[in-house]
């Protein structure tokens, strides 16, 4: 898997949840998922629950208190499927 | 994730400053809520003799988890659960809670008391590494022997019921991350509280009704945390019909 695919499915992922679709339309790496995508805090298991599906992995409770851009998502989804 | 011995030290320094001011400031914060607010709590009898017993019983973590309609929710449900000066005498047993940061920080007054009120400040929605720093703090001191309290749902409820779906992880994660811990489910609300606010109402008469349980999940990783918070949820839910229930 790429960087990219791994940075387009994050983006599909989180879509629903996002509430500045401004914001999540010019998503990069370094967007914060709370802060510029709005997604509530609560929704973020959810949101991380749907990458272990996606990506046939598991992410330690620990392993979300790294993640913060769509970037952190990415890089922790390509360590873990490695 | 280690607590850092800084973090550490600062804990047991918190702790130690509201044990010895707790002859002076457990009894006055009760006086004040019940001569200045009227507030009487009902049941806490047997919750009181509940606690004592998981307490006396065991030396294995315990964690009250209830449900939460106003911002003095935590000081009330301890005081459900023991009286001043039982909690003078077992201050480990006065629950360690983690207020959000902005209710508690906006005077002086507030800032002390939270800090002999064994509060470890949260920041809901903030940065992901500092509310797992804060998570690790409170699990530390629980594992010491401390109590701790959390609100499984994460915030007050806002339909001013629980929500058993609710997705929230934290007490899933503390409960798995102290092997055999126990948890204490609370249910304490007020007979004129018909939905949540910042605090009761003058005179408001609470009842108290609990359960004991020991969580359990096969699943790893944050599926296990949110199985264990649903599991403590339910039970609260139970606890919340009964509540109705029986004011009928």
């Amino acid at each position: 898997m790429t960087e990219k695919e791994a940075f387009e499915t994050v983006v599909k992922i989180i879509t629903p949840h996002a509430k500045n679709p401004a914001a999540l339309a010019s998503a990069k790496m370094d967007t914060n998922i709370l802060d510029d995508l709005k997604v509530n805090s609560a929704r973020l298991v959810d949101v991380v629950l749907a990458f272990e599906d996606a990506f046939d992995i598991e992410i330690a409770d620990e392993e979300v208190d790294s993640v913060n851009t769509i970037g952190d998502c990415v890089r922790l989804i390509l360590a873990k499927a490695s | 994730m280690q607590v850092a011995f800084r973090d550490r030290l600062a804990l047991l320094v918190q702790r130690e400053v509201g044990r010895l001011l707790g002859p002076v400031w457990i009894p006055a914060a009760v006086a004040v809520l019940r001569w200045r607010h009227g507030w009487q709590i009902v049941g806490s009898g047997a919750a009181r003799r509940e606690f004592a017993r998981l307490r006396r019983e065991s030396q294995a973590p315990l964690l009250v988890c209830a449900n939460h309609l106003t911002m003095v929710d935590s000081f009330l449900i301890a005081i459900a659960l023991g009286s001043p000066w039982w909690y003078v005498a077992h201050f480990s047993a006065l629950p360690w809670n983690t207020p959000e940061r902005d209710n508690f920080s906006r005077t002086w007054w507030l800032r002390i008391a939270t800090y002999v009120m064994k509060c470890i400040p949260v920041e809901r929605g903030g940065d992901r590494r500092e509310i797992g720093r804060t998570l690790e703090r409170f699990i530390y001191m629980l594992g010491r022997g401390d109590v701790g309290l959390i609100f499984p749902e994460g915030g007050r409820s806002r339909s001013g019921r629980i929500d058993p779906e609710a997705s929230t992880y934290g007490v899933g994660r503390v409960v798995k991350s102290l092997p055999g811990c126990r948890v204490l489910c609370v249910y304490l609300r007020g007979e004129g509280q018909a939905a949540y606010s910042d605090a009761p109402a003058r005179g408001e008469r609470f009842r108290v009704l609990f359960a004991s349980l020991e969580p359990k999940t096969e699943q790893g990783g944050m599926r296990g945390s949110l199985a264990i918070t649903r599991q403590i949820l339910a039970r609260l839910a139970a606890l919340e019909t009964e509540w109705f229930d029986a004011r009928q």
